[in-house]
This record gives structure tokens, sequence and C-alpha cells, in this order.
């Protein structure tokens, strides 16, 4: 183990405008702060970002760290940004644990990204 | 005829003229006064010297005739002995001629005197020595050319002894180099050895100031060395000039070092000078800083020298030769020998390297054609050109011949031999020469001969690989079956394979289903290793899952085993421990034919062995073979290990004792999470380095209901704690949703202990238990580290919150340390 993050893990792609920045796996204290570098090395100047955790099987207080981190910084630049949760699932559970604004969770990609992209 | 009057003088039939007498008298005749001034000389004496009367009459005195030496043997022996006695008889002195030359003489002189007694005339005779002189020098010079000639001979004959005592070619030149001082006083000498391998002459020893400044020698060369090696003849240089006119170089050296005649000397089996050429072996040069003639004596002693040394290096060839073929046999007997210690492909490859270096060659490499990317084995250094090395690499695989000479010969840098085995090329052993080895015609078949038993070994270690490579494989598949898996059990499994052996054993397990209820369990250990062993325990196992059935039981099932291990004779003496458990009941018949026997841990006690049920290995004709079985009843909590011998015998330890400890270490890891807990016990007992196979298969029966582990503080650690709590969770049914709730806030805890609790402190330890009961989860988590207060950290704060919302109790305990216990309720208790 070591908090080197695979391709599998963090993988980027387009839908329309928006970056599509696909988690999966286990986000955790020991590998977040990585996540997080590769997102933020990404972002440049992206219309809007959908970040789709549908497929992310843990989800601690550092991702929660991470995302909060990164909806303030899109927020400031007044970047359209949905999180992909799901209708249940770890990630779900612990975003709303921690009170995520519900016009930030969204349970369907494309119906995401339709948002996003108007 | 009357007798003549004696007393008379004959009268001679013609006129003899005295004055005639005296003039032309065999000897010479001077009349001088008493202080030599020659005032009479005879005709005789004018003719011997040259000089005319007129010259010395009153001129000259008879001392002034001498010459320095005799001018003074007459001051102080002749002067005053005529004196004493009047008369001196053969005194010898040379007489200084007109013309310088010195003419040797015996002088008689007497004396007269007048009637007072006072001297008045000398009469001198004088007979010419010269032949008489030179017959003395000759006598002088014989015995100073036989002292000479004795002392060579003395030189010759310590040579000689010196030689005989001589066993290598190098002491032989070294003895041979000092004779040309002692025996001719030659200023300097070096020896050169001919090496007719690389076809040159070798510089072996020198003496004194060097008399060629040259080095080795290519034998091809017209140089004064290689003339003289190659026709076999003596030859003397006896001056710059003569060296000018022959052999110009030579001549050149002359001046340089001052020498002015040099012998160079062939080194022969034979006499020189015969009709053959004889065969040289070595050129001996020395040299004399004056032109010397060398006597017909000295060259017959010169040659005699050449001869005797001639002998002497052949012999030391011979010996040198012998010694040679001895150390190579040895070396490739011992060679061989190494070389079948290795069995591996990889490490014999490089066992042979380091044999050849740097005892044959300074680098040395293998590559052999297995596999796709081949294998290169090489020690020592430098390597060759790569070009080159590949270029001959390529044309040694393509024929099969060895590759010793390049277009200018013999090339010792870049040596390509083939390795063959079964006229097959498996690849190529490539050298460089060390310095002093030759790739002679001896060395080619010596090398051939290393290169041919290289080739055998290493063919043999590529099908021992090839061998073992498929019985791991037929092992490995034979044992990673799928195991069967029931909310009701959990099985464990492990097998480490001896680090010692390289042939794998005939360790086996396995478990399987036999019906719904009934769960069987098997281990088993073949005689024997290597890819027999592998098949064999192969068709046990099979055998095995053939016959279980819920009529046979584990005693019928070892009955049937004998009969099966009469037609499978490999199978013989094999022993197995079986055993068939009632899920529903846990009442569990086992029998072991010769295996260890199970230990058992039951949810309290310590752990105890299963000793009954106990008979003979399998198909054994000395051992008890009437197959029993035994009945126990496990406990839900129970833990049941099966184990091979490997795991219990060690030879520093007694069986006995090493059956304490595994029970007692076995007893210790009673609460221990059952994965990983085989290894753990191996690591324990045998440690890294063991000699011996090692399977192992453990049985928890009706799952534990706790937890534990211990884990570093590094937040890596946490996905791993959470991997093995979400397999514990689901082998207790506990639901999804209380099983991520649970994951979070044991995650949460234990990162909060690592970044708060051990933030100064990357060594410390965080202790998680966990119980399970029909209605609630436990979870405890305890660290030793300093407590902070989280709410000076949003982000831990938030943890902390998490953990809050998840759990139905959270308490913190801080003392020494801080203990989290978080409890949730499972769903169907809500």
């Amino acid at each position: 183990m070591s908090d080197q993050v695979g391709e599998e893990q963090v993988r980027f792609s387009k839908i329309g405008d928006a970056e599509l920045v696909t988690l999966a796996g286990e986000i955790d204290l020991a590998n977040a702060p990585a996540i997080g570098q590769q997102i933020v090395a990404h972002m440049t100047e992206a219309g809007a970002v959908l970040i789709d955790l549908t497929a992310v099987s843990f989800l601690d207080s550092a991702g929660v760290r991470l995302l909060d981190a990164l909806v303030g910084d899109l927020d400031d630049h007044g970047t359209a940004i949905r999180l992909v949760v799901g209708e249940s699932g770890p990630a779900r559970m612990t975003l709303q644990l921690c009170a995520f604004r519900e016009d930030l969770l969204a349970t369907d990609l494309e119906r995401a990204a339709d948002d996003v992209n108007e | 005829m009357s007798e003549p009057d004696v007393t008379d003088d004959l009268t001679v039939p013609w006129d003899e003229d005295p004055s005639d007498l005296y003039e032309h008298a065999p000897c010479g005749y001077l009349t001088t006064l008493p202080d030599g001034t020659i005032v009479r000389v005879n005709e005789t004496f004018l003719t011997w010297t040259g000089y005319r009367r007129a010259d010395l009459i009153g001129q000259r005195r008879f001392r002034d005739l001498l010459s320095s030496g005799g001018q003074i043997y007459h001051e102080t022996h002749y002067g005053p002995l005529l004196a004493m006695q009047d008369a001196v008889y053969e005194v010898a002195f040379d007489v200084m001629c007109a013309d310088g030359r010195r003419l040797p003489t015996l002088v008689n002189s007497t004396l007269g005197r007048d009637l007072e007694g006072r001297s008045r005339v000398i009469r001198t005779t004088v007979f010419n020595a010269t032949e008489r002189r030179g017959y003395e020098q000759e006598l002088l010079a014989a015995r100073r050319a036989a002292e000479a000639s004795e002392k060579r001979v003395r030189v010759l004959q310590q040579i000689v002894a010196d030689l005989a005592a001589a066993p290598t070619e190098v002491e032989v030149a070294e003895a041979v180099v000092q004779a040309p001082g002692p025996a001719f006083g030659a200023a300097g000498s070096r020896i050169w050895l001919v090496d007719s391998d690389r076809e040159l002459l070798a510089v072996r020893a020198s003496t004194g100031p060097d008399v060629i400044a040259l080095d080795d020698v290519p034998l091809s060369w017209t140089r004064p060395v290689a003339e003289v090696a190659q026709r076999g003849e003596l030859t003397v240089v006896g001056s710059i000039m003569v060296a000018e006119q022959q052999f110009p170089e030579l001549a050149e050296e002359m001046w340089a070092s001052g020498r002015r005649t040099v012998v160079l000397l062939p080194l022969t089996t034979m006499p020189t000078g015969g009709p053959h050429a004889a065969h040289v072996l070595g050129v001996l040069a020395f040299g004399f800083n004056e032109e010397r003639e060398l006597s017909e004596n000295e060259l017959r002693v010169v040659r005699l020298l050449g001869h005797q040394a001639g002998q002497a290096l052949d012999r030391a060839r011979l010996y040198d030769d012998a010694r040679r073929r001895e150390s190579r046999a040895a070396f490739l007997a011992e060679t061989s020998r190494a070389l079948d210690e290795i069995p591996r492909l990889l490490p014999r490859a490089h066992r042979l390297v380091e044999r050849i270096v740097p005892e044959v060659a300074e680098w040395a490499a293998v590559r052999l054609h297995v596999g796709p990317a081949g294998l290169i084995a090489d020690a020592g250094g430098p390597a060759p050109d790569p070009d080159r090395l590949a270029e001959r690499v390529a044309a040694v695989i393509a024929s099969g011949v060895p590759s010793l000479r390049d277009e200018d010969g013999l090339d010792p840098d870049c040596a390509v031999l083939p390795l063959t085995a079964r006229g097959k090329v498996l690849g190529t052993l490539s050298l460089r020469m060390a310095a002093d080895r030759r790739t002679s015609a001896g060395e080619a078949a010596f090398l051939g001969e290393l290169a041919g038993r290289a080739g055998l070994a290493l063919e043999n270690a590529r099908l021992y690989e090839q061998e073992r490579a498929i019985a791991r494989t037929l092992q490995r598949s034979l044992l990673a079956g799928q195991l069967p898996a029931d909310s009701r059990f959990v099985l464990q499994t492990h097998y480490q394979p001896a680090t010692q052996e390289l042939e794998v054993g005939g360790d086996w397990y396995d478990a399987f289903l036999v019906d719904s209820d009934r769960l069987a369990v098997a281990i088993g250990d073949v005689v024997g290793r290597g890819i027999d062993a592998a098949t064999t325990m192969g068709q046990l196992r099979s055998a095995i899952r053939a016959l279980a059935s819920k009529e046979t039981g584990p005693a019928g099932m070892l009955e049937r085993l004998d009969q099966f291990v009469e037609r499978v004779e490999s199978a013989r003496v094999a022993t197995v421990a079986y055993a068939e458990i009632s899920l529903s009941s846990g009442e569990m018949t086992y029998a072991c034919a010769g295996h260890m026997p199970p230990l058992l841990a039951g949810p309290v006690g310590p752990p105890r062995y299963l000793m009954d049920g106990r008979s003979a290995p399998l198909g054994s004709r000395a051992g008890r073979t009437h197959r029993i079985e035994s009945r126990i009843r496990l406990l839900p909590g129970s833990r049941l290990l099966l184990y091979t011998d490997g795991l219990i015998e060690r030879r520093t330890r007694t069986i006995d004792r090493g059956f304490g400890v595994l029970a007692r270490e076995y007893g210790r890891l009673r609460d221990a999470p059952l994965e990983g807990l085989p290894a753990a016990l191996a690591d324990t007992l045998i440690g890294r380095d063991h000699t011996d196979d090692i399977c192992m298969l453990c049985l928890a029966f009706g799952t534990d209901e706790r937890m534990e582990r211990s884990i570093g503080a590094d937040p890596v650690q946490i996905a791993r704690l959470r991997k093995d709590l979400r397999a514990w969770l689901k082998l207790h049914a506990v639901d999804e949703e209380s099983t991520d709730a649970v994951l979070l806030a044991c995650s949460e805890a234990v990162a909060n202990a690592i970044e708060h609790g051990y933030r100064d402190d990357p060594f410390g330890t965080v202790n998680v238990s966990a119980t399970v009961t029909p209605e609630a989860v436990e979870i405890r988590v305890a660290d030793r580290g300093a407590w902070r207060t989280a709410r000076a950290d949003v982000a831990r704060g938030r943890g902390l919150q998490l953990i809050r919302q998840v759990m139905d109790q959270v308490a913190f305990d801080r003392g020494g340390g801080t203990t989290v216990t978080m409890r949730r309720t499972r769903r169907e208790a809500r």
C-alpha cells in the first residue's frame, strides 16, 4: 500500500464543456491529499466540473475535506460543480452526514451534465 | 787412426780465423769499461740489435741498452753481484734494439781486475733467448688458459647442478642467465625463451646492464635474436664494425650500451652445428665491454652451455606441461563438482563464471538461449569490445565451433566457445584470457573440455528448471483450488516451500463439502520430492475427493486409500490426517494415518493435540493398518489446526519441544484474526530460513465474535484494517448500512489517533478490537498518544462528529492515551 494514486482511481474526461472527474475505490486520509493534487493540477479554466463518486467504496472525513475545498474554490470562480453520488452508498452517506448542500449532490450523471452545461 | 788429443784444438780443414770467430760467434760479445762504457762489440750483437758499431763504441753503456725494468735490475742485482763475485751468470735482460724491439737475452759477465785488484774490464756474452722466452710465455699462457678453463668448467658444473634442480622454465632461465659473467667475464646477459604458441621469443630473465634493449621478439622478425633462434647457430659479433655489416640494429644497441662484443647463443636440445637445425628453445645473449675474441676452447664451452640449458629447458617444459595438465584436470574435476552443488540454472551459470575468473580468465560470460530474453552471467572485467564479441558469439552459435583466433592469429582477448549438450548449441562461453594463460593448443583442448562440461552441466540445470517449473505449477494448481466457504466456518491455508530445498515437496491439503452439512478437511505428506511427489499428491487428493461420502467416514477412507496405494506405489507410506465435521452439530470424526496429530483450540482453555484415531501411514507393511477413527464435538469458536511436520521439526529442537512450542503459540494467538494466523505460526516456529516445506490448514468453526488488530501509526494501514473489518462484519452477516457506518467510524477513530495522538510519534501503534453480538457491533480504538483538543481542528472535528452521527453510543476515555469505544445497534435489533 502506498499513497500513490493509480490511474484507475482518478480519471478525467469531458462531457460537453464540463470536465468530468471519475473517482473510484476508497478515499481516505492516506490518499485524499494526492487525489486532491491530481484534480487541482487538471482543473484549468473548465467551464463546469462533474465529480462522479458512484464508484467510491469508502469516503472518510479527509475525503470530505478535499471535496469541501474543491467546491469552495470552484464556487469562488463561479464554476458550476456537481457531485454525483447515486441513490445510496458510502459516498452519499458520508456527504449527507456532513450536510453537503443538496443542490451539489446529483444521483444521475447525465442529468447533472445537462444541469451544468446549460 | 789414433784418437784425437782432446787437450789440443783440432785443426779444422778450413782456415779458422779467430777474429772471424769473435765477430760471428753464435753469441754477442761486449767488452766494457768498469762503468759499462762499451769499448768493443762483435758483429753478432750488432746484427741482433740493429745498432751500428759507431753508435755504441765509446757512446753507450751496456745498461743504456736495457729496458727500463732491466736497468733497475742491472742497478740492484747485476752490478753488485758482479762487483762481489767478479762474475754473473744467466741474468735475463731485455735488450732494446735500435728499432725499439725487445730482444730477450741471457747475459753472462766476468770482471777482470789488474794486479792491484782494481776493476779493469768487463767481458759480457749475450745469448739470444727469444725462443726460450717464448717457450716460457707459452707455458705461462697455457697455465693461465688451463686455470681459466678450469674456472669455466667449475662455473659450468655449478650451472649444470643448478639446472638439474630447476623444475620450471623460469628457474632454468634464471640459472642460465647467471653463467656468462663468471664463466667468460661477460658484462651482462639476457635470456629469451621460445613461445611457440605465440610465435615469439619472450624475455624471461636478464642480469647486468641490458645486452640488447629488446623485450619480446616475434620469431619472424629479422632481428639478430630471432635469426639465431631460427638458424640455431651460435653467433659471435666480435665488434661494432662486424655488427654494422650483419645486424645494423644490434650495432646501434652496442653503441648505446657500451658493448663491443656480443654473443648470441641458441639454447638447443641437441649439440649445434649438426646437419639438421636443432630444436631451439631459447636464446642467451651476453656481451663484453671490450672487443673480445673467444678461443676455440671457450666457444666449445659456450656451445656446451647452450646445449645444457636447452636440455634443462626441455625437461622443465615437460614438467611444466605435466603440472599444467594436472592442474587443468584438477580444475575441471573441481568445477564439475562445484556446479553439481547448485542445481538451478542461473546460480549454476554464475558459479561457472566465478570459477573461471580469475583462475583461467580475467573476464568470462555465459550466454544461454533460455526463455524469451536469454540468460547472461558474467564475472571479472573489463569485457571485450561489445561489437567484436557480439559478432563472434553469433558466429559460434551458427557454426558450433570455438572461435579462439582472429585474422591476425590467436586472440586471447576474445575467445568464444560453444556450450553444447546432446548435439545442440545452448549458448556460448566467452572469455578474455588472463595475461599468463595462453590460448595454446593445450589450452584450446582444455577450454574445449571446460566448455563441454559446462554445457552438459548447464543443460542439466535447464532440464531441472523445466521439471521444477512443471512440478511447481502442478502443485500450485492443486493447492490453489477453491476452498469451500460458509457462514458456519472459515478456512485459512498456508503453504511455504523450503528455502533451501529446490524441488517441490509432497505436502498438500484439501477441504471440500461432502454434502451440505459435512465439511471434509485433509492434510498429507507424500514421500519424496519433485514432479513425482507432486503427481502423487494430486492422485491422492483426487482419490480422497472421489471416495468421500456420508457412509465412508474417516476410517473407511483410510482403508480405501490403503487399497489405492497398492495400485499407486509412489503413494506408499504417505501420511494423511482426515476429518469430517458436521456443520450443524459440530461433531467431528477424524483419523490419522501416520500424520501429525491435529491441534484443537476450544473457545476456552489451552489448545490440545488430538491423539486418538491414530494408525500407520498408507500402505505401511510394518505398521498397524487397522484403521480407526475418533469423535469429538467442536464448540462454536473452536479452531482446528492441521499441519505437516515441517512446522514442528527443526534441527535445533526436539520434536517434543516442537509440539510444546506450537501449542503455546497457538494458544497465545487464540484471539488473533484467522487471516495470517498460519503464516504467523510458521514465522514464530521456524523463521524465514527453513529446510522443509510447511503446509497448514486452519478451520475456525462457528466464527469468532471478536476481532483484534494492532496497526502502525500510518494512514496507509487504515485501508487494510477496513478490509479485514469488512470481511469480519460480512462473516457475521452484519447489515450493509451498519457495516458502512462501523467502517466509517472506525476509520475516523484510527485516523484521529494517528493524526493527533501520534502526531509526534511515527512508531506508535493503534489497537483495534471489535466484538459482535446478534444485537450490536462494538468497536474499541485505543492509542497511547497525547490528547489534543479536537475543536482546534475543524477537519478532525468533522471526523469526531461523523463518529457521533453514525454510532449509537460513543465514549472517550483519556488516561495514558485515548480509548474510543463505539457501539452500533444492528438493523435487526433496531
